[in-house]
């Protein structure tokens, strides 16, 4: 295969040469770093300064240079313009069949082949495509994936400083158009390349990043945990009814105001229990005003009706006097008032709604309602959060 | 342990009906206990009877963690509060509720999220030592048990009231 680089366009001797020297001298002591015991045959061919190397193969390496040739013509046939790219190319073959060679040499001639395969296709080289078997080599090599990751690091590396105008475009056209698996994301972004090979070179489990994305392991944690965050909030979903939102702010928001909900239903079920009949449903609302003094209200039949009617007469008291403060708001200024009620969890609605629904419960609801005998205004809701309360008693919220 | 919080969509192990017959049981003999109580000092003051509901709520409270057991967060610190109260003047309890419409308020200056949280942290016994993504499963766990704690109440008024 002395034809290696015969279809390529002719050098221009000089500036390439040393070029190519430069390269292979780079290459040439980290590859037998790397390389167990064969010496291979190509480096002494590194040093010629003629481009038409020869590399001498044993019979596993049939198939490499096939598959190298399908290479270089498919690299040739994307750079002709550039001969520097084509000689870059070229110092890549020769370095893949260094690479293959050793692995060749040192394993046992059984495991040759399938070596210089692994490093190729998954076997099928006469379909070599554009390059497209060079994907593989870098993930799927294993330790020769790396080594060769490693090669083709300081190949970039020595290529971008000593001639970044010849070679910051051809080196990405070049190097895109073969394909270099997933060296190819972080070739084709000078700036990035040693951040890039740096993290390729680590023998971690890599995550394939995305281009324009970041792969060090705050953002993965970020990632996961984004998607930790969204799934549980998926589950709360589920549970909370009116969980239509998509939106995670106004999602938690109706979380907390159903876990409320819920736990006020606990209270005023518990407090149901008391007289053992159900009878009675008192609600205790801690206003500044009183610490403790409870607001009864009855509800269900009225059953107890003496014992309620006790009641909202003492409670009256407390009562009155937030009646003669709504008065006196209401003289200045309605918007207070409804916003002083409103602080309180109570509403202002006309007399007549106020007496259809005390009928429909057998008990008013709100013993000031009743002070309010020329009132017309339409009724506000207070309740906002309130949600379906049960038929059997009646609540104020204490919102 | 934490088989029961697995996350799924249909995955979360949530009440099952061995749990809501453990509540009921724990609830029903707390309730007698209360009743026997009602009994002995004949009192229908309006404290009397707030603190009557009260015991009857924390009843409720207790019967639920014990039934939810050591496995949640929660429940552990439910019973941990609920034990260490039994010393503690009812004062301690009382929290000034104020009436805060943080919702529509305009934010602090930090995220959504923790502000959020906070109110969480709140509502859900123990969240306040919990991180955020514990503090979701949590509140899921809780909600469901919630949920559970209502239904029970709710047939034994209704049972109670025909």
């Amino acid at each position: 295969m002395n034809s290696l680089l015969n279809p390529q366009t002719p050098f221009d001797s000089s500036a390439h040469d040393d070029f190519l020297e430069q390269m292979l001298s780079t290459l040439g002591p980290s590859s037998c770093s790397s390389w167990a015991d064969e010496t291979p045959t190509a480096p002494p061919s590194a040093g010629n300064s003629d481009n038409n190397v020869v590399f001498s193969y044993d019979d596993s390496s049939n198939l490499a240079s096939k598959f190298r040739s399908h290479q270089i013509s498919a690299g040739a046939a994307a750079s002709k313009s550039s001969p520097t790219a084509s000689a870059a190319a070229a110092a890549a073959m020769m370095l893949q069949h260094q690479l293959m060679m050793s692995r060749g040499g040192s394993s046992s001639s059984g495991n040759g082949a399938p070596m210089g395969l692994s490093l190729g296709s998954n076997g099928d080289f006469n379909d070599v495509g554009d390059g497209s078997s060079f994907k593989s080599p870098n993930p799927g090599g294993g330790d020769g994936g790396s080594s060769v990751q490693a090669l083709f690091n300081g190949f970039t590396g020595s290529l971008s400083p000593n001639q970044p105008q010849h070679f910051h475009h051809p080196q990405g056209g070049a190097l895109q158009a073969q394909n270099y698996g997933a060296q190819a994301a972080a070739m084709t972004q000078p700036p990035a390349n040693g951040s890039a090979g740096a993290s390729a070179a680590q023998p971690r489990p890599r995550v394939r990043a995305r281009r324009g994305q970041a792969t060090d392991p705050h953002s993965i944690a970020e990632r996961l945990r984004r998607e930790r965050i969204a799934e549980r909030m998926k589950a709360l979903q589920e549970l909370v009814p009116n969980a239509n939102k998509t939106d995670k702010a106004s999602m938690l928001d109706e979380i907390i105001d159903y876990v409320k909900f819920l736990q006020l239903q606990v209270k005023v079920l518990s407090m149901s229990r008391l007289g053992g009949a159900g009878a009675v449903a008192p609600l205790v609302t801690e206003s500044s005003e009183g610490g403790g003094d409870c607001i009864q209200t009855s509800a269900n039949g009225g059953t107890r009706g003496g014992r309620s009617g006790n009641q909202t007469a003492s409670s009256n008291d407390s009562m009155t006097v937030t009646e003669h403060q709504v008065a006196k708001l209401m003289e200045e200024d309605m918007g207070s008032a409804m916003q002083y009620l409103q602080g309180k969890g109570l509403c202002l609605m006309p007399i007549s709604l106020a007496t259809a629904i005390s009928t429909a419960t057998c008990h008013p609801r709100n013993p000031l309602m009743n002070g309010n005998s020329n009132n017309n205004h339409p009724v506000i809701t207070s309740n906002g959060g309130e949600g379906p309360s049960s038929p059997s008693m009646s609540a104020l919220t204490d919102y | 342990m934490r088989t029961s919080t697995t996350t799924t969509s249909s995955g979360i192990t949530l009440s099952t009906k061995s749990c809501r017959i453990k509540f009921a049981r724990r609830f029903l003999r707390s309730l007698v206990e209360i009743k026997k109580q009602k009994r002995s000092s004949a009192s229908s003051s309006e404290e009397e009877i707030c603190k009557r509901s009260k015991r009857i709520k924390m009843a409720a409270y207790s019967s639920m963690a014990r039934a939810v057991g050591p496995r949640m967060n929660w429940s552990r610190a439910l019973l941990f509060k609920l034990r260490n109260r039994v010393g503690y003047p009812r004062l301690v309890k009382k929290k000034k509720r104020v009436t805060v419409r943080s919702n529509k308020v305009s934010r602090s200056k930090s995220s959504v999220h923790i502000d959020r949280g906070n109110k969480l942290r709140k509502l859900v016994p123990g969240g306040k030592s919990m991180d955020f993504i514990c503090l979701l499963e949590e509140t899921a766990h809780y909600i469901t048990c919630l949920n559970t704690q209502v239904k029970v109440m709710q047939a034994i008024a209704d049972n109670l009231s025909k």
